[in-house]
């Protein structure tokens, strides 16, 4: 299989308010819904709920910065640090014309969410720069990003905060910020940031990782959901780092990939794609039709509503709403984006009695690969391939063993005893630690 | 105050119930048989450090309340102190002082890189509301703070303490280096950076002394008799994985008393008996006796896993088994250990056959460091390697040296500290 390593990163932009919902449901709105929903049903204490909604720290900074024109730019930073009960903070780090701070805020809280789905010792940020990475230099970059960097220097570090990679923030940035902090501590520091360079400290797996832990997820939810192991009919939307990839696993383990999509729409072969030909005509042409395979050309909407045994929607938020949820012919969706199903299609798909996955579980192995990361640099030992491939199992394994566990225990959908596994996890770290005073 | 040596006050010239003295008595035939000089002597008996703090808190009821702790260090040449924090009216120093030499030897028997620690606050748990306890314990991890720390000195839970307290601490230093250090501090919840298998450890060493030793018996789990002490977390675990095992444990005992079996006890139903009914006595089908008279029963194995000083000179002569694992710190009394030796039996000290509970410490510790958790198989694959090393590097001591196993278990001790500290030589 050819693994995809860079794509453009449309994908990673579904949390962005661009994604506008058809109902004006936020993917905010969507998770936090869910998150009260959890607690509640654990009965959980309602002080300590009001402390985890609310983000330990907040950090804004202004970043000055010489352009190359020789003006000044003042452009805004921040870090928002949600909760660091079960260990350093970990989060996305972003560079967006549009950034907001309420959005970090319920970002960074998300992450502390994933991490504890996964069991990974970490507690949620998120941060960034309002600054467009389309309309400045990569020097120019360069210097916002180190600036903003220096100026969060005595918040972050492998112990405190640390960076993942996000919305314009490749490798090449990553390396940036971990030169920053380096150079300031006066010894190499590769585990302030993940998603590295190889050579700086990255990780075996890391282009992959999210398409693997998904793999593994899908595997679990076929038989939860009574589909065979082999010749699952799958649809997915998507052809990049997450639906290409994914489709290339799952094509190996036997399944009938019946459809992919990219942004100039959908297609779809009844007995299955060639799927590595659509994803080299995706990446070598920029659009999967120029593929030699098989197909019917579809669009967005029709790859939802045609027959298929299993639907896994990989690029951004509410593509499963109000108004097609009631015709929507799968037994099983698995979300390989945030809030890909809208929180009342949530609704009408469980009283539907199809099966949805929710994307904190399924779209886990990213954290956990880049946890890796962070182990393996302060250890200063890398792992083979195949030991961190090992490892990303166990942890998808060990997560979906929890939920699935606590669903049936509580009666409740996946999706509940997902948010349920990470509400009590956070909370219960929160309670044995006590308030500090 | 007394000096600060290891040794406390003794109240009688040689007082057999006083295990420290003990302690002291082997420490000093160890170093004999290594010809220490007698600096290097001096130097191993004294703490390195110790640290009396005053815990001013604010009770209930409004009043203040000012307590006294202790953390004494006394031997970091091998890496940071290990040693539990314990609460409890009679907490004195020169039990904390003894302690901590202790857990250096313990340490040093099963090799892992540990110096000893002890600490201890002076209070009645049973009469402070959590509130309290809490306030008691961040005050305390406070006033010692400089010189706790992942690389200084690592508590761990003793006496009245548990994974409460331990999470307590761990959050309070936390917040004053403004970072989550799990390392600080082990015996924490799972969900805290804790161990999995921590729970079962010391049973599970226990165990696996027991395999060596009677392998060097020539015996056989299935024609070997067994007689446990305790039902707790040493005794019961014990029973339990010997039963797995195919020992056979014909008698288990608890604070009221032990029951009897002469083919066996069904050790499962035995503990969920326990469990259920909160004592031993009324299971059925068995013999009830008390705890002293199981000890004299006839049987090849006895593990004393209660408390100390069970075996003394009065009853030594009477003990019918071939082999003793000191699940307890010190079950044994020195004249007892003398008889016992005339008599044949082979003792696995205390400072070797329950230290599968600060292997497991050490094991958070280096997952806390790497920040990645291990199985609940790689920890007990793990213990498994250290406990039966440990076992054969005392075995080899005890047959350079002919002496017993006790003795070469500190002579291995000793000797590895008292080694590394001429390596390091003297600080200026």
């Amino acid at each position: 299989m050819e693994t995809i390593h860079n794509a453009p990163n449309v994908e990673y932009d579904d949390l962005a308010p661009s994604s506008r919902s058809l109902e004006d449901e936020s993917p905010f709105a969507t998770m936090m819904a869910s998150f009260d929903e959890a607690a509640d049903q654990l009965g959980l204490d309602p002080d300590l709920y009001a402390l985890l909604r609310k983000p330990d720290r907040e950090i804004q900074v202004s970043v000055p910065t010489a352009m190359d024109d020789g003006t000044l730019a003042i452009l805004e930073g921040w870090r928002v640090q949600h909760n660091a009960g079960l260990g350093p903070y970990f989060g996305p780090l972003r560079l967006q014309p549009t950034l907001r701070v309420d959005e970090l805020r319920a970002l960074a809280g998300w992450m502390t969410w994933k991490c504890a789905v996964l069991n990974i010792p970490f507690g949620g940020a998120a941060g960034g720069i309002r600054m467009s990475s389309k309309s400045h230099s990569k020097v120019e970059i360069e210097r916002a990003v180190r600036r903003y960097v220096s100026n969060l220097l005595s918040d972050i570090g492998p112990e405190r905060d640390i960076f993942s990679s996000d919305l314009a923030t490749d490798e090449q940035v990553m390396a940036w910020v971990m030169d920053t902090v380096s150079m300031h501590a006066r010894h190499t520091e590769n585990a302030v940031v993940c998603g590295k360079p190889l050579n700086l400290g990255g990780t075996h797996g890391n282009a992959d990782a999210i398409a693997q832990g998904m793999r593994r997820i899908v595997r679990h939810a076929l038989s939860h959901a009574g589909l065979p192991q082999q010749g699952a009919r799958i649809a997915i939307q998507g052809a990049g780092r997450r639906g290409g990839n994914l489709a290339q696993l799952l094509a190996e383990d036997g399944h009938k990939i019946v459809a992919l999509s990219d942004y100039h729409g959908g297609v779809w072969n009844e007995a299955g794609l060639d799927v590595a030909s659509c994803v080299r005509a995706r990446v070598e042409h920029g659009d999967l039709r120029r593929s030699k395979s098989r197909f019917e050309p579809v669009t967005q909407d029709e790859l939802f509503t045609r027959p298929c045994d299993v639907i896994v929607p990989c690029a951004v938020a509410n593509v499963i709403h109000l108004r097609n949820a009631r015709t929507i012919q799968c037994q099983l969706i698995v979300e390989g984006a945030h809030a890909a199903v809208s929180r009342r299609a949530d609704r009408i798909l469980n009283e539907r009695g199809i099966h949805v996955v929710p994307d904190i579980l399924a779209t886990g192995g990213g954290a956990v690969v880049n946890y890796f990361e962070w182990v393996q640099n302060r250890a200063g030992y890398s792992w083979q391939p195949k030991v961190v491939q090992q490892r990303l199992e166990h942890f998808m394994d060990e997560a979906w063993a929890e939920v699935h566990g606590l669903a049936t225990e509580h009666d409740a959908r996946l999706r509940m005893a997902a948010h349920m596994v990470a509400v009590r996890r956070v909370a219960q770290a929160d309670r044995l630690r006590g308030l500090y005073a | 105050m007394s000096q600060a040596t290891t040794v406390p006050v003794p109240s009688a010239a040689a007082n057999e119930f006083n295990p420290f003295e003990s302690m002291a008595r082997n420490f000093n035939v160890a170093a004999e048989h290594l010809g220490l000089e007698e600096g290097l002597r001096e130097v191993l008996r004294r703490p390195d450090r110790e640290l009396t703090v005053a815990i001013p808190v604010v009770m209930d009821d409004g009043k203040l309340q000012v307590f006294t702790g202790y953390r004494v260090q006394h031997n970091f040449s091998r890496g940071p102190c290990k040693g539990g924090i314990r609460y409890a009216p009679d907490v004195n120093l020169d039990e904390v002082r003894a302690l901590s030499a202790w857990m250096t030897w313990k340490c040093a028997v099963v090799d892992v890189p540990f110096g000893g620690g002890k600490g201890g606050v002076i209070c009645d748990p049973r009469k402070l509301s959590q509130g309290e306890l809490e306030r008691i314990t961040r005050r305390y991890t406070a006033g010692i703070m400089d010189i706790l720390g992942p690389d200084r000195d690592v508590p761990a839970p003793d006496v009245n303490t548990n994974e409460q307290t331990m999470a307590w601490l761990m959050d309070t230093y936390s917040m004053h280096v403004r970072r989550t250090t799990t390392a600080v501090v082990t015996g924490k919840p799972i969900a805290l950076g804790g161990s999995r298998g921590r729970r079962e450890a010391t049973g599970r060493g226990v165990m696996l002394v027991c395999r060596e030793a009677i392998k060097k018996l020539g015996l056989r789990p299935e024609n070997s008799r067994v007689v446990v002490q305790g039902s707790g977390n040493v005794g019961g675990i014990g029973a339990e994985l010997m039963h797995r095992e195919g020992y056979k444990i014909v008698s288990i005992s608890d604070q009221y008393g032990a029951i009897h079996d002469e083919k066996g006890l069904d050790i499962p139903a035995v503990m969920a008996h326990l469990k259920k009914t909160g004592k031993l006595a009324g299971f059925p089908g068995v013999r009830e006796l008390t705890s002293a008279e199981a000890l004299e029963l006839p049987c090849e194995v006895l593990v004393p896993a209660a408390t100390e000083n069970q075996i003394t000179s009065k009853n030594a002569e009477r003990i019918k088994a071939r082999l003793i694992i000191e699940g307890a710190n010190g079950p044994t009394t020195a004249p007892a250990d003398a008889i016992l030796e005339k008599k044949g039996v082979v003792v696995v000290p205390d400072i070797l056959a329950n230290a599968g509970g600060v292997t497991v410490s050490y094991f958070e510790w280096v997952q806390d460091r790497m920040g990645y958790f291990w199985t609940e198989e790689r920890v007990n694959n793990s213990l498994e390697q250290i406990m039966v090393k440990s076992f054969q590097d005392v075995d080899a001591v005890a047959t350079k040296y002919k002496v017993s196993m006790r003795i070469a278990a500190y002579i291995l001790s000793v000797d590895r500290v008292a080694s590394v500290y001429k390596l390091r030589g003297v600080f200026a």
